[in-house]
């Protein structure tokens, strides 16, 4: 459904979007992460029309955006980030004349007005000026916007910032409930967002893809620990530990005859096999195994992983 | 043009429900009415009046009032136009929709064409006024009222364009009415220049003179041809303008 290719967008100087890659398969609801900066914005107005690439290519459902811009924009429906309307207009106006724009035919308008306001939840406010909205319906305004003419493509540009707790559940809920007949894009850097509502997750820094793939692959990229509370000497536990394989790192810390030890695992998929060896070495070298805990790493771990790994590794390259 | 009429519709719409298009109107009325009911006393005094320059040739030609309203005027009904829209925000809905740039850009133009005629309208009773108390010669109205469409209509798109490449409303209003006001004084340059091309020049380019010829019945198909150009450049302009936007 999307297709993006080697895209890059800098600004002047600043380059907001470098060499970016990926594709979302049809039926599919993607979260779009990345730290704020990291180039969302930039990267979904360009998958919607709104700005020009400085190079790559996009193709939504095989048009590709430049070439063929109203191929392309007539196959997604976008929500920009804040949802901006026009204050002056009712709710029911303002769709009905954004179903206009979007060529849907004069006799389907007022149904297809109506069926975009009941989808969204906004028919009670149907005839409220949008000045008078709370942000929370203004939103879901920009969402029943995106939904009009049923595109196979809505582009979210982070639906639920700035709401209330209520607010983002029914928001969510909504996207839940779009999920099934339309191919989704959001953006978000509330990582909950992602794990409530999305399949899959492609999550950029600094403008460049740094991890894409279901949650749970994502998720099995960072690396699980194992905490064990041993009674025994300090140098004795870090020789025998140390000595395990698979083993990245172990930090320790000594409190009375106690030693605590976190150890990091090299490889999340042999995490079982790791713990049992670990605790073998340490019954081995005679320590006194007290507790054994093992902790996978949650996605905000691995973002917060991926995203600073990125950010480290430029700096590196650039002194 | 894909959009044109959907963007014709919202913008006069929203012209309408904004108070801003209402005080620019009672304004410019008041001028205009101000303005007539000074040449009518004027001429109300005279006994015997030639027939170039009865009270309607005078509303239309001989005197400032006709367009210096124009240069508030035509800048605050486009400042608006695309300078709002990118200070909100709501240009991104816009331009994201499958839509064409000539199609908002014309649509959003054909909008104030349409507010600016709506506006002179009414001084149309004055002529129907003096047509019951006196002669009025109706070919001098439809020509009038002809330049005063076409002059404005330049002025509109130049507003338009300013618009567009302003960041802020107020930004546009001065830079439109600044434009308009340097076209109208290279126009005065027709009393100020000796004979020659500066001159000629001058009085091509002169709203005055335009005005003038027009007020006597006299539709020269120069002025029609400068007033086409300046409508289309600023335009075309301002299609280029919002389709950089994109490469920013």
């Amino acid at each position: 459904m999307i297709e993006v290719e080697h895209l890059s967008k800098s600004y002047g100087a600043v380059a907001a979007v470098r060499d970016l890659s990926f594709q979302v398969e049809k039926g599919q609801v993607v979260g779009f992460l990345g730290p704020n900066g990291a180039g969302k914005s930039t990267t979904l107005r360009i998958l919607a029309g709104f700005l020009g690439a400085s190079s790559g290519r996009v193709r939504i459902a095989g048009f590709d955006v430049a070439e063929e811009p109203h191929e392309a924009r007539s196959r997604l429906g976008y929500m920009p980030e804040t949802s901006p309307l026009y204050p002056e207009m009712k709710v029911r106006e303002y769709l009905a004349f954004r179903a206009e724009l979007k060529d849907v035919p004069r006799a389907q308008r007022k149904l297809e007005v109506g069926r975009c306001l009941e989808l969204a939840r906004v028919s009670d406010v149907a005839e409220v000026l949008i000045g008078h909205l709370s942000k929370g319906y203004r939103q879901r305004v920009g969402i029943a916007d995106a939904l009009l003419r049923s595109p196979p493509l809505l582009i979210l540009d982070e639906p639920t910032a700035g709401l209330d707790p209520n607010q983002i559940r029914e928001v969510r809920a909504l996207i839940g409930g779009l999920g099934a007949e339309h191919t989704i894009l959001l953006s978000t850097h509330i990582l909950s967002e992602v794990e409530a509502s999305c399949s899959r997750a492609i999550v950029i820094a600094k403008g460049q893809l740094v991890a894409t793939g279901s949650i749970d692959e994502i998720r099995g990229r960072g690396r699980p620990e194992v905490r064990l509370v041993l009674r025994g000497a300090r140098d004795a536990a870090a020789r025998a530990l140390g000595a395990s394989p698979g083993i990245a790192s172990v930090a320790l810390e000594e409190r009375g005859d106690l030693v605590y030890a976190t150890a990091t695992l090299a490889d999340a998929e042999q995490g079982d096999e790791a713990t049992e060896r670990l605790v073998a070495a340490a019954v081995r070298a005679k320590l006194g195994v007290r507790s054994v805990m093992t902790h996978a790493a949650t996605l905000e771990e691995v973002f917060a992983d991926l995203t600073r790994e990125e950010a480290a590794a430029r700096s590196e390259v650039a002194s | 043009m894909r959009g044109l009429v959907a963007i014709f519709k919202r913008e006069l719409f929203s012209h309408f429900v904004t108070p801003l298009a209402w005080v620019a109107m009672t304004a410019f009325l008041l001028l205009q009415g101000l303005h007539f009911f000074l040449i009518v006393q004027h001429f109300a005094g005279q006994l015997d009046l030639s027939a170039d320059a009865g009270p309607v040739q005078t509303f239309f030609g001989q005197t400032m009032m006709l367009y210096l309203p124009l240069l508030f005027v035509c800048p605050v009904l486009t400042m608006r136009l695309f300078a709002e829209e990118r200070r909100s925000g709501t240009i991104e809905p816009l331009l994201t929709a499958p839509i064409d740039t000539a199609g908002v850009v014309l649509g959003k133009y054909l909008a104030v064409v349409v507010i600016y005629a709506a506006m002179w309208l009414p001084t149309a009773l004055y002529m129907v006024l003096l047509g019951r108390y006196g002669e009025v010669d109706w070919h001098v109205v439809g020509s009038g009222y002809l330049a005063v469409l076409a002059i404005g209509a330049g002025y509109l798109s130049i507003g338009t364009m300013t618009s567009a490449l302003a960041r802020s409303q107020l930004a546009a209003a001065l830079t439109s009415a600044m434009a308009i006001m340097g076209l109208f004084m290279v126009g005065v340059g027709e009393f100020i220049f000796p004979e020659g091309v500066g001159r000629d020049l001058a009085g091509h380019v002169s709203a005055w003179a335009h005005m003038n010829d027009f007020s006597r019945g006299i539709v020269d198909s120069r002025r029609l041809v400068f007033d086409a150009t300046v409508i289309a450049l600023p335009l075309f302009v301002t299609v280029r303008a919002v389709d950089a936007w994109r490469l920013e």
